[in-house]
Protein backbone atom coordinates (compact mmCIF):
# COMPACT_ATOMS: atom_id res chain seq x y z
CA UNK A 1 0.00 0.00 0.00
CA UNK A 2 1.46 3.18 0.04
CA UNK A 3 1.24 5.76 2.63
CA UNK A 4 1.21 8.99 3.39
CA UNK A 5 2.18 11.06 7.06
CA UNK A 6 1.57 14.54 7.49
CA UNK A 7 3.81 16.19 9.93
CA UNK A 8 4.13 19.82 11.48
CA UNK A 9 7.81 21.02 11.86
CA UNK A 10 7.28 24.05 14.72
CA UNK A 11 9.64 25.64 16.74
CA UNK A 12 11.07 23.75 19.74
CA UNK A 13 8.95 25.27 22.71
CA UNK A 14 12.03 24.80 24.87
CA UNK A 15 13.45 27.13 23.03
CA UNK A 16 10.71 30.05 23.35
CA UNK A 17 11.59 32.79 25.29
CA UNK A 18 9.16 35.19 27.04
CA UNK A 19 10.30 39.48 26.02
CA UNK A 20 9.59 41.88 27.87
CA UNK A 21 6.36 43.19 26.74
CA UNK A 22 5.27 39.62 27.20
CA UNK A 23 5.07 38.72 23.74
CA UNK A 24 6.44 35.04 22.68
CA UNK A 25 9.69 35.30 21.22
CA UNK A 26 10.26 31.90 18.77
CA UNK A 27 13.40 33.36 16.10
CA UNK A 28 16.27 31.53 18.22
CA UNK A 29 14.52 28.38 18.73
CA UNK A 30 15.53 25.05 16.79
CA UNK A 31 13.07 23.21 14.45
CA UNK A 32 11.68 20.28 15.52
CA UNK A 33 9.09 17.66 13.88
CA UNK A 34 5.84 18.48 16.32
CA UNK A 35 6.21 15.80 19.22
CA UNK A 36 2.77 13.97 18.13
CA UNK A 37 3.44 13.60 14.50
CA UNK A 38 6.63 11.77 15.55
CA UNK A 39 3.84 9.06 16.72
CA UNK A 40 1.87 9.16 13.64
CA UNK A 41 5.52 8.68 11.55
CA UNK A 42 5.91 5.62 13.66
CA UNK A 43 2.57 4.03 12.81
CA UNK A 44 3.18 4.57 9.50
CA UNK A 45 6.50 3.43 9.08
CA UNK A 46 4.76 0.44 11.40
CA UNK A 47 2.32 0.14 8.62
CA UNK A 48 4.58 -0.08 6.17
CA UNK A 49 6.64 -2.56 7.60
CA UNK A 50 3.85 -4.50 8.07
CA UNK A 51 2.67 -4.58 4.71
CA UNK A 52 5.01 -5.91 1.90
CA UNK A 53 6.20 -3.62 -1.03
CA UNK A 54 4.29 -0.54 0.89
CA UNK A 55 5.97 3.11 0.29
CA UNK A 56 6.13 5.91 2.95
CA UNK A 57 6.06 9.19 2.09
CA UNK A 58 6.13 12.62 4.16
CA UNK A 59 4.26 15.45 3.56
CA UNK A 60 4.82 18.75 5.31
CA UNK A 61 3.46 22.75 5.08
CA UNK A 62 5.14 25.63 6.84
CA UNK A 63 7.26 28.51 7.09
CA UNK A 64 10.63 29.04 5.43
CA UNK A 65 12.63 27.98 8.61
CA UNK A 66 10.66 24.42 8.30
CA UNK A 67 12.93 23.72 5.20
CA UNK A 68 15.98 22.71 8.16
CA UNK A 69 18.28 20.21 6.99
CA UNK A 70 18.40 18.23 10.83
CA UNK A 71 14.92 18.37 11.10
CA UNK A 72 13.90 17.12 7.30
CA UNK A 73 16.99 14.06 7.54
CA UNK A 74 14.70 13.40 10.82
CA UNK A 75 11.88 12.74 9.87
CA UNK A 76 13.56 10.55 6.66
CA UNK A 77 15.59 8.78 9.32
CA UNK A 78 12.23 7.26 10.36
CA UNK A 79 11.23 5.17 7.93
CA UNK A 80 9.95 7.53 5.19
CA UNK A 81 11.38 6.72 1.88
CA UNK A 82 10.61 10.93 0.09
CA UNK A 83 9.56 13.71 1.63
CA UNK A 84 7.31 16.51 0.13
CA UNK A 85 7.81 19.96 1.67
CA UNK A 86 6.38 23.36 1.02
CA UNK A 87 8.34 25.74 3.26
CA UNK A 88 7.12 30.08 2.11
CA UNK A 89 7.15 32.30 4.69
CA UNK A 90 3.55 32.96 3.36
CA UNK A 91 2.72 29.58 5.57
CA UNK A 92 3.89 30.78 8.34
CA UNK A 93 1.13 30.07 11.19
CA UNK A 94 -1.70 28.49 9.29
CA UNK A 95 -5.50 27.78 10.29
CA UNK A 96 -6.22 24.33 9.77
CA UNK A 97 -8.42 24.77 6.79
CA UNK A 98 -5.63 26.58 5.10
CA UNK A 99 -3.13 24.18 6.43
CA UNK A 100 -5.16 21.37 4.70
CA UNK A 101 -6.05 23.18 1.56
CA UNK A 102 -1.71 23.12 1.04
CA UNK A 103 -1.13 19.92 2.42
CA UNK A 104 -3.75 18.27 0.27
CA UNK A 105 -1.50 20.13 -3.05
CA UNK A 106 1.39 17.82 -1.67
CA UNK A 107 -1.06 14.73 -1.55
CA UNK A 108 -1.78 15.43 -5.38
CA UNK A 109 2.02 15.52 -5.91
CA UNK A 110 2.99 12.35 -4.13
CA UNK A 111 1.36 10.41 -6.18
CA UNK A 112 -1.02 7.62 -5.78
CA UNK A 113 -2.10 7.05 -1.90
CA UNK A 114 -4.53 4.75 0.08
CA UNK A 115 -4.39 6.30 3.63
CA UNK A 116 -2.97 9.49 4.94
CA UNK A 117 -2.07 9.26 8.25
CA UNK A 118 -1.75 12.35 10.81
CA UNK A 119 -0.56 12.95 14.40
CA UNK A 120 -2.88 13.45 17.48
CA UNK A 121 -2.29 17.13 17.15
CA UNK A 122 0.38 19.90 16.70
CA UNK A 123 2.46 20.93 19.72
CA UNK A 124 1.11 25.01 18.99
CA UNK A 125 -2.58 24.97 18.84
CA UNK A 126 -3.36 21.34 19.22
CA UNK A 127 -6.15 21.68 17.33
CA UNK A 128 -7.27 18.31 15.87
CA UNK A 129 -8.48 19.73 13.08
CA UNK A 130 -5.74 19.32 10.02
CA UNK A 131 -6.63 15.48 9.41
CA UNK A 132 -10.32 16.15 9.22
CA UNK A 133 -10.61 19.35 7.27
CA UNK A 134 -7.59 17.89 4.71
CA UNK A 135 -10.09 14.16 4.84
CA UNK A 136 -12.84 17.23 3.42
CA UNK A 137 -10.47 18.92 0.97
CA UNK A 138 -10.05 15.13 -0.66
CA UNK A 139 -13.40 14.61 -0.02
CA UNK A 140 -12.75 10.72 1.67
CA UNK A 141 -13.53 9.17 5.10
CA UNK A 142 -11.60 10.36 8.38
CA UNK A 143 -11.38 8.56 11.50
CA UNK A 144 -9.46 10.16 14.33
CA UNK A 145 -8.09 8.64 17.32
CA UNK A 146 -6.34 5.47 16.56
CA UNK A 147 -4.57 3.32 18.46
CA UNK A 148 -4.18 0.57 16.49
CA UNK A 149 -4.23 0.50 13.03
CA UNK A 150 -3.43 -2.22 10.24
CA UNK A 151 -4.43 -3.00 6.64
CA UNK A 152 -6.32 -6.43 5.64
CA UNK A 153 -7.69 -7.37 2.59
CA UNK A 154 -8.29 -3.65 1.47
CA UNK A 155 -9.63 -2.18 4.35
CA UNK A 156 -8.20 -0.67 6.98
CA UNK A 157 -8.56 -1.94 10.72
CA UNK A 158 -9.18 0.30 13.31
CA UNK A 159 -9.15 0.77 17.13
CA UNK A 160 -9.74 3.99 18.82
CA UNK A 161 -10.58 5.04 22.17
CA UNK A 162 -13.42 7.18 22.62
CA UNK A 163 -13.92 9.06 26.47
CA UNK A 164 -14.87 6.17 27.78
CA UNK A 165 -15.81 3.24 25.54
CA UNK A 166 -13.63 1.91 22.58
CA UNK A 167 -14.24 1.16 19.16
CA UNK A 168 -13.25 -1.79 15.93
CA UNK A 169 -13.73 0.31 12.75
CA UNK A 170 -13.14 -1.11 9.56
CA UNK A 171 -12.19 1.36 6.89
CA UNK A 172 -11.97 1.46 3.14
CA UNK A 173 -9.25 3.24 2.04
CA UNK A 174 -8.56 5.78 0.71
CA UNK A 175 -8.94 7.54 3.98
CA UNK A 176 -7.23 9.91 6.08
CA UNK A 177 -6.68 8.57 9.77
CA UNK A 178 -5.15 10.86 13.07
CA UNK A 179 -3.71 8.23 15.40
CA UNK A 180 -3.46 8.71 19.25
CA UNK A 181 0.04 9.32 20.76
CA UNK A 182 0.20 6.00 22.41
CA UNK A 183 -0.16 4.18 19.17
CA UNK A 184 3.48 3.87 18.53
CA UNK A 185 6.41 4.91 20.58
CA UNK A 186 8.81 7.18 17.84
CA UNK A 187 11.98 5.10 16.91
CA UNK A 188 15.50 6.77 17.85
CA UNK A 189 17.03 6.74 14.38
CA UNK A 190 20.57 4.53 13.93
CA UNK A 191 23.31 6.17 12.57
CA UNK A 192 22.89 4.57 9.80
CA UNK A 193 19.22 5.45 9.25
CA UNK A 194 20.58 9.11 9.85
CA UNK A 195 23.27 8.94 7.22
CA UNK A 196 20.75 6.90 4.61
CA UNK A 197 18.08 10.04 5.05
CA UNK A 198 20.65 12.19 3.61
CA UNK A 199 20.17 10.39 0.22
CA UNK A 200 16.24 10.13 0.10
CA UNK A 201 14.74 12.62 -2.10
CA UNK A 202 13.11 15.82 -0.79
CA UNK A 203 11.01 17.98 -2.75
CA UNK A 204 10.81 21.59 -1.45
CA UNK A 205 9.30 24.34 -3.17
CA UNK A 206 7.76 27.20 -2.50
CA UNK A 207 3.87 28.67 -1.95
CA UNK A 208 1.93 29.14 -4.93
CA UNK A 209 -0.15 32.03 -3.78
CA UNK A 210 -0.98 32.91 -0.17
CA UNK A 211 -3.64 30.74 1.16
CA UNK A 212 -6.48 32.28 2.18
CA UNK A 213 -7.49 31.99 6.26
CA UNK A 214 -10.51 31.47 7.89
CA UNK A 215 -9.33 32.83 11.44
CA UNK A 216 -7.02 35.82 12.36
CA UNK A 217 -4.45 35.80 15.27
CA UNK A 218 -5.42 38.86 17.61
CA UNK A 219 -2.65 38.35 19.94
CA UNK A 220 -0.24 35.83 21.38
CA UNK A 221 1.39 36.68 24.84
CA UNK A 222 2.96 34.62 27.35
CA UNK A 223 0.15 33.15 29.98
CA UNK A 224 0.21 35.54 33.54
CA UNK A 225 1.59 33.55 35.96
CA UNK A 226 -0.19 32.74 39.02
CA UNK A 227 1.72 34.29 42.13
CA UNK A 228 3.80 31.62 44.32
CA UNK A 229 5.39 31.92 47.75
CA UNK A 230 8.49 29.89 46.29
CA UNK A 231 9.32 28.95 50.13
CA UNK A 232 11.79 26.40 49.24
CA UNK A 233 13.94 24.34 51.51
CA UNK A 234 16.80 21.57 51.42
CA UNK A 235 16.57 18.28 52.75
CA UNK A 236 20.56 18.44 52.85
CA UNK A 237 20.48 21.10 55.10
CA UNK A 238 20.45 19.61 58.72
CA UNK A 239 16.30 20.98 59.31
CA UNK A 240 14.83 21.58 55.95
CA UNK A 241 12.90 18.26 55.94
CA UNK A 242 11.99 19.46 59.38
CA UNK A 243 11.07 22.64 58.16
CA UNK A 244 9.29 21.70 55.11
CA UNK A 245 6.77 19.21 57.00
CA UNK A 246 5.75 21.85 59.26
CA UNK A 247 4.82 24.27 55.99
CA UNK A 248 3.16 21.59 54.26
CA UNK A 249 1.04 20.96 58.01
CA UNK A 250 0.27 24.31 57.85
CA UNK A 251 -1.24 23.88 54.24
CA UNK A 252 -3.39 21.27 54.89
CA UNK B 1 -28.40 36.02 16.08
CA UNK B 2 -28.95 32.27 16.18
CA UNK B 3 -26.29 29.83 17.74
CA UNK B 4 -25.79 25.90 16.90
CA UNK B 5 -24.63 23.39 19.79
CA UNK B 6 -22.85 20.39 19.06
CA UNK B 7 -22.73 18.04 22.22
CA UNK B 8 -22.42 14.87 22.99
CA UNK B 9 -22.67 14.76 27.09
CA UNK B 10 -25.14 16.48 28.53
CA UNK B 11 -22.70 18.36 30.90
CA UNK B 12 -21.40 19.74 27.50
CA UNK B 13 -24.69 20.46 26.40
CA UNK B 14 -25.85 22.25 29.54
CA UNK B 15 -21.98 24.58 29.36
CA UNK B 16 -22.32 25.12 25.69
CA UNK B 17 -26.01 26.01 25.68
CA UNK B 18 -25.40 28.37 28.34
CA UNK B 19 -22.91 29.93 26.69
CA UNK B 20 -24.57 30.08 23.76
CA UNK B 21 -27.47 31.86 25.09
CA UNK B 22 -25.13 34.99 26.00
CA UNK B 23 -24.19 35.51 22.62
CA UNK B 24 -27.40 34.55 20.55
CA UNK B 25 -30.93 35.08 20.50
CA UNK B 26 -32.06 31.61 19.75
CA UNK B 27 -30.23 28.45 20.83
CA UNK B 28 -30.60 24.86 18.84
CA UNK B 29 -28.48 22.11 20.36
CA UNK B 30 -27.74 19.14 18.03
CA UNK B 31 -26.83 16.06 19.82
CA UNK B 32 -26.19 12.19 19.29
CA UNK B 33 -25.82 11.60 23.32
CA UNK B 34 -29.27 11.46 25.12
CA UNK B 35 -31.57 14.29 24.27
CA UNK B 36 -31.06 17.07 27.13
CA UNK B 37 -34.14 19.26 27.20
CA UNK B 38 -34.69 22.74 29.25
CA UNK B 39 -31.42 24.04 27.93
CA UNK B 40 -31.93 25.40 24.21
CA UNK B 41 -34.83 26.73 22.13
CA UNK B 42 -34.79 22.97 19.96
CA UNK B 43 -32.91 20.17 20.85
CA UNK B 44 -32.22 18.14 17.53
CA UNK B 45 -31.57 14.33 18.50
CA UNK B 46 -29.72 11.75 16.03
CA UNK B 47 -29.43 8.08 16.89
CA UNK B 48 -26.51 6.87 15.45
CA UNK B 49 -26.96 3.51 13.36
CA UNK B 50 -25.31 0.70 15.21
CA UNK B 51 -22.68 -0.01 12.79
CA UNK B 52 -21.66 3.53 12.02
CA UNK B 53 -19.48 5.91 13.85
CA UNK B 54 -20.86 9.52 14.76
CA UNK B 55 -18.22 11.21 13.21
CA UNK B 56 -20.21 9.99 9.98
CA UNK B 57 -23.47 12.09 10.94
CA UNK B 58 -21.95 14.78 9.50
CA UNK B 59 -23.82 15.19 6.39
CA UNK B 60 -27.08 14.88 8.97
CA UNK B 61 -25.30 17.81 10.94
CA UNK B 62 -24.29 19.97 8.55
CA UNK B 63 -27.78 20.43 6.83
CA UNK B 64 -29.34 20.97 10.05
CA UNK B 65 -27.03 23.71 10.86
CA UNK B 66 -27.88 25.11 7.51
CA UNK B 67 -31.30 25.13 8.26
CA UNK B 68 -31.25 26.49 11.50
CA UNK B 69 -29.29 29.54 10.39
CA UNK B 70 -26.96 30.33 12.79
CA UNK B 71 -23.73 31.42 12.30
CA UNK B 72 -21.93 30.44 14.98
CA UNK B 73 -20.67 27.22 16.54
CA UNK B 74 -19.88 26.06 19.58
CA UNK B 75 -18.68 22.53 19.78
CA UNK B 76 -17.60 19.98 22.88
CA UNK B 77 -14.55 18.96 22.23
CA UNK B 78 -14.68 15.64 22.87
CA UNK B 79 -13.08 13.24 20.18
CA UNK B 80 -16.72 12.71 17.92
CA UNK B 81 -18.09 16.16 18.39
CA UNK B 82 -14.29 17.21 17.51
CA UNK B 83 -14.45 15.60 14.02
CA UNK B 84 -18.00 16.75 13.50
CA UNK B 85 -16.63 20.50 14.14
CA UNK B 86 -14.13 20.16 11.78
CA UNK B 87 -16.48 18.48 8.70
CA UNK B 88 -19.03 21.85 9.65
CA UNK B 89 -16.39 24.16 9.38
CA UNK B 90 -15.18 23.07 5.80
CA UNK B 91 -18.76 23.15 5.05
CA UNK B 92 -19.03 26.82 5.83
CA UNK B 93 -16.08 27.57 4.69
CA UNK B 94 -14.20 28.06 7.84
CA UNK B 95 -11.55 26.94 10.10
CA UNK B 96 -12.59 25.56 13.92
CA UNK B 97 -11.49 27.85 16.68
CA UNK B 98 -9.45 25.14 18.82
CA UNK B 99 -9.11 24.72 22.44
CA UNK B 100 -11.39 27.61 23.48
CA UNK B 101 -11.34 29.30 27.45
CA UNK B 102 -12.84 32.19 27.46
CA UNK B 103 -14.81 34.24 24.23
CA UNK B 104 -15.92 37.54 23.84
CA UNK B 105 -17.12 39.82 21.19
CA UNK B 106 -16.44 36.78 18.53
CA UNK B 107 -12.53 36.75 20.15
CA UNK B 108 -11.89 32.99 21.84
CA UNK B 109 -9.00 32.90 24.37
CA UNK B 110 -6.71 29.76 23.69
CA UNK B 111 -3.94 27.72 24.74
CA UNK B 112 -0.75 28.07 23.03
CA UNK B 113 1.66 26.25 22.84
CA UNK B 114 1.09 23.88 25.67
CA UNK B 115 0.49 26.57 27.80
CA UNK B 116 3.77 28.81 27.05
CA UNK B 117 1.45 31.41 25.65
CA UNK B 118 -2.31 32.36 25.42
CA UNK B 119 -3.53 32.86 21.99
CA UNK B 120 -6.50 35.61 20.85
CA UNK B 121 -7.95 34.95 17.72
CA UNK B 122 -10.89 35.76 16.10
CA UNK B 123 -12.70 33.89 12.80
CA UNK B 124 -12.77 36.23 9.98
CA UNK B 125 -15.51 34.45 8.11
CA UNK B 126 -19.53 34.41 7.65
CA UNK B 127 -19.70 31.17 10.34
CA UNK B 128 -17.55 31.12 13.88
CA UNK B 129 -17.00 27.69 15.11
CA UNK B 130 -15.29 27.23 18.66
CA UNK B 131 -14.29 24.17 20.40
CA UNK B 132 -15.20 25.28 23.56
CA UNK B 133 -13.14 23.74 26.68
CA UNK B 134 -15.15 22.21 29.69
CA UNK B 135 -16.35 24.55 32.43
CA UNK B 136 -16.05 27.88 30.27
CA UNK B 137 -19.25 28.87 30.86
CA UNK B 138 -21.68 28.01 33.85
CA UNK B 139 -24.27 24.87 32.88
CA UNK B 140 -26.71 25.89 35.68
CA UNK B 141 -27.34 29.06 33.55
CA UNK B 142 -28.81 27.34 30.69
CA UNK B 143 -32.57 27.95 29.95
CA UNK B 144 -34.85 26.59 26.99
CA UNK B 145 -37.61 24.71 25.85
CA UNK B 146 -38.51 20.87 26.34
CA UNK B 147 -38.57 20.46 21.98
CA UNK B 148 -37.05 17.41 21.12
CA UNK B 149 -36.57 16.80 17.16
CA UNK B 150 -35.36 13.66 15.94
CA UNK B 151 -32.90 14.06 13.22
CA UNK B 152 -32.42 11.03 10.38
CA UNK B 153 -29.11 9.82 10.16
CA UNK B 154 -27.78 10.81 6.45
CA UNK B 155 -24.87 8.33 5.34
CA UNK B 156 -22.21 10.26 3.54
CA UNK B 157 -21.13 8.30 0.12
CA UNK B 158 -18.14 6.85 1.44
CA UNK B 159 -18.19 5.52 5.50
CA UNK B 160 -16.58 3.96 8.00
CA UNK B 161 -18.06 0.50 9.23
CA UNK B 162 -18.50 0.40 13.36
CA UNK B 163 -17.91 -3.56 13.72
CA UNK B 164 -18.12 -3.27 18.29
CA UNK B 165 -17.64 -1.48 20.85
CA UNK B 166 -16.59 -2.20 24.00
CA UNK B 167 -16.99 -0.13 27.61
CA UNK B 168 -13.07 1.54 28.68
CA UNK B 169 -12.61 -0.04 32.30
CA UNK B 170 -14.13 2.66 34.26
CA UNK B 171 -11.20 4.01 36.40
CA UNK B 172 -12.21 5.39 39.89
CA UNK B 173 -10.02 8.28 39.32
CA UNK B 174 -11.64 11.58 39.87
CA UNK B 175 -9.39 14.68 39.90
CA UNK B 176 -11.88 16.91 38.98
CA UNK B 177 -13.85 16.93 42.11
CA UNK B 178 -10.18 16.08 44.50
CA UNK B 179 -9.71 18.93 46.92
CA UNK B 180 -5.83 17.01 47.40
CA UNK B 181 -3.89 15.75 44.44
CA UNK B 182 -0.61 13.76 45.07
CA UNK B 183 0.96 14.08 41.11
CA UNK B 184 3.87 12.27 40.59
CA UNK B 185 6.24 12.76 37.39
CA UNK B 186 9.33 11.16 36.15
CA UNK B 187 11.46 11.43 39.34
CA UNK B 188 10.06 8.19 40.06
CA UNK B 189 12.52 6.41 38.74
CA UNK B 190 10.50 2.69 39.22
CA UNK B 191 7.32 2.05 39.38
CA UNK B 192 7.43 0.10 43.14
CA UNK B 193 8.27 3.75 44.25
CA UNK B 194 4.66 5.09 43.45
CA UNK B 195 3.12 3.48 46.90
CA UNK B 196 5.03 6.15 48.79
CA UNK B 197 3.10 8.73 46.86
CA UNK B 198 -0.10 6.25 47.25
CA UNK B 199 0.61 5.68 50.61
CA UNK B 200 0.88 9.74 51.68
CA UNK B 201 -1.83 10.19 49.48
CA UNK B 202 -4.36 8.09 51.43
CA UNK B 203 -3.24 9.56 54.35
CA UNK B 204 -4.07 12.89 53.49
CA UNK B 205 -7.09 11.89 51.29
CA UNK B 206 -6.13 13.01 48.24
CA UNK B 207 -6.32 11.72 44.61
CA UNK B 208 -3.16 9.68 43.02
CA UNK B 209 -2.19 11.48 39.58
CA UNK B 210 0.87 11.77 37.56
CA UNK B 211 2.07 13.96 34.47
CA UNK B 212 2.34 12.79 31.38
CA UNK B 213 5.51 10.49 30.82
CA UNK B 214 3.95 8.04 33.19
CA UNK B 215 1.12 7.88 31.67
CA UNK B 216 1.90 7.53 27.78
CA UNK B 217 5.26 6.88 28.29
CA UNK B 218 5.48 4.07 30.81
CA UNK B 219 2.02 3.17 31.34
CA UNK B 220 2.31 2.78 35.25
CA UNK B 221 -0.85 5.29 35.08
CA UNK B 222 -4.06 5.28 33.28
CA UNK B 223 -4.78 8.16 31.09
CA UNK B 224 -7.36 10.06 32.91
CA UNK B 225 -4.58 10.26 35.72
CA UNK B 226 -2.73 12.37 33.72
CA UNK B 227 -2.46 16.24 34.30
CA UNK B 228 -1.20 18.54 31.81
CA UNK B 229 -1.83 20.17 28.70
CA UNK B 230 -3.78 17.53 26.32
CA UNK B 231 -4.60 16.00 29.93
CA UNK B 232 -6.57 17.16 33.06
CA UNK B 233 -6.61 20.67 33.79
CA UNK B 234 -7.11 20.60 37.89
CA UNK B 235 -7.89 23.31 40.45
CA UNK B 236 -7.70 21.58 43.74
CA UNK B 237 -6.91 23.35 46.96
CA UNK B 238 -3.47 21.81 47.24
CA UNK B 239 -1.48 20.37 44.47
CA UNK B 240 1.88 18.44 45.30
CA UNK B 241 3.93 17.61 42.53
CA UNK B 242 6.18 15.07 43.33
CA UNK B 243 9.35 14.84 40.68
CA UNK B 244 7.48 16.53 38.68
CA UNK B 245 10.41 18.95 36.45
CA UNK B 246 7.38 21.48 36.33
CA UNK B 247 6.92 21.97 32.15
CA UNK B 248 4.61 24.56 31.47
CA UNK B 249 3.25 21.54 29.28
CA UNK B 250 2.20 20.11 32.83
CA UNK B 251 1.89 23.15 34.85
CA UNK B 252 -1.06 24.27 32.31
CA UNK B 253 -2.64 21.15 33.91
CA UNK B 254 -2.73 22.73 37.60
CA UNK B 255 -1.47 26.51 37.47
CA UNK B 256 -4.93 27.34 38.74
CA UNK B 257 -4.51 25.14 41.72
CA UNK B 258 -5.08 26.56 45.43
CA UNK B 259 -1.31 26.31 47.03
CA UNK B 260 1.59 24.15 45.09
CA UNK B 261 3.76 21.70 46.70
CA UNK B 262 6.76 20.88 45.19
CA UNK B 263 9.46 18.44 45.89
CA UNK B 264 12.11 17.38 43.65
CA UNK B 265 15.80 16.10 44.13
CA UNK B 266 16.84 19.01 41.12
CA UNK B 267 17.37 22.27 42.97
CA UNK B 268 17.32 24.07 39.36
CA UNK B 269 13.79 22.43 38.16
CA UNK B 270 11.20 25.29 37.31
CA UNK B 271 8.61 23.83 39.47
CA UNK B 272 10.53 25.70 42.55
CA UNK B 273 9.77 29.09 40.49
CA UNK B 274 6.31 28.01 40.90
CA UNK B 275 5.66 26.31 44.21
CA UNK B 276 4.39 28.10 47.28
CA UNK B 277 6.11 25.46 49.20
CA UNK B 278 8.94 22.97 48.19
CA UNK B 279 11.61 20.89 48.92
CA UNK B 280 15.22 20.16 47.32
CA UNK B 281 15.42 16.06 48.45
CA UNK B 282 14.88 13.01 47.33
CA UNK B 283 11.58 11.48 47.40
CA UNK B 284 11.87 8.29 49.00
CA UNK B 285 13.25 10.55 51.88
CA UNK B 286 10.68 13.09 51.65
CA UNK B 287 7.49 11.09 50.98
CA UNK B 288 7.58 8.60 53.83
CA UNK B 289 8.68 11.42 56.53
CA UNK B 290 5.53 13.41 55.59
CA UNK B 291 3.44 10.17 55.68
CA UNK B 292 4.88 9.99 59.07
CA UNK B 293 4.35 13.34 60.17
CA UNK B 294 0.57 14.27 58.98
Amino acid sequence: MNILVACKIVPDDQDITVASDGSLDSSRAHEIVSQYDLNAIEAAAQLKEANEGSTLKAISVGPKKADDSKTKKDILSRGVDELYLMADDSLADLDSRATATELAKLVNKAGDWDVIIVGDGSADDYAKQTGVQLACALDVPYVAGATNLSFQEGNLEIQRNLESESEDIELAVPAVVSVSPEIAEPRIAGMRDILKAGKKPQNVEAAEEKPEESIETVSIKAPKQADRKQEVFDASDGEGLDKFVSAVKEVL
Amino acid sequence: MNAFVLAETENGARELCAGARQIADEVTLFTFGNAVTGVADKCLHLQIPEDAIADDAYPSVNESFDASGAKVVLAEPTVRVTNLAGRLAAHANTAAVPGVNALKDGVATSVYFGGTGVKESKPETDVSVYLISAGTFDGTQATGTDTVEEVEFKAPEKLAVKKGTAALPKSDIDLASADKIVACGRGFAKEEDLQLARDFASKIGAEVACSRPLSEGVNWFPREAYVGVSGAVVKPDVYFAVGISGQMQHMVGCNDSGTVIAINSDKNAPIFKQCDVGIVGDLKDVLPALTKAL
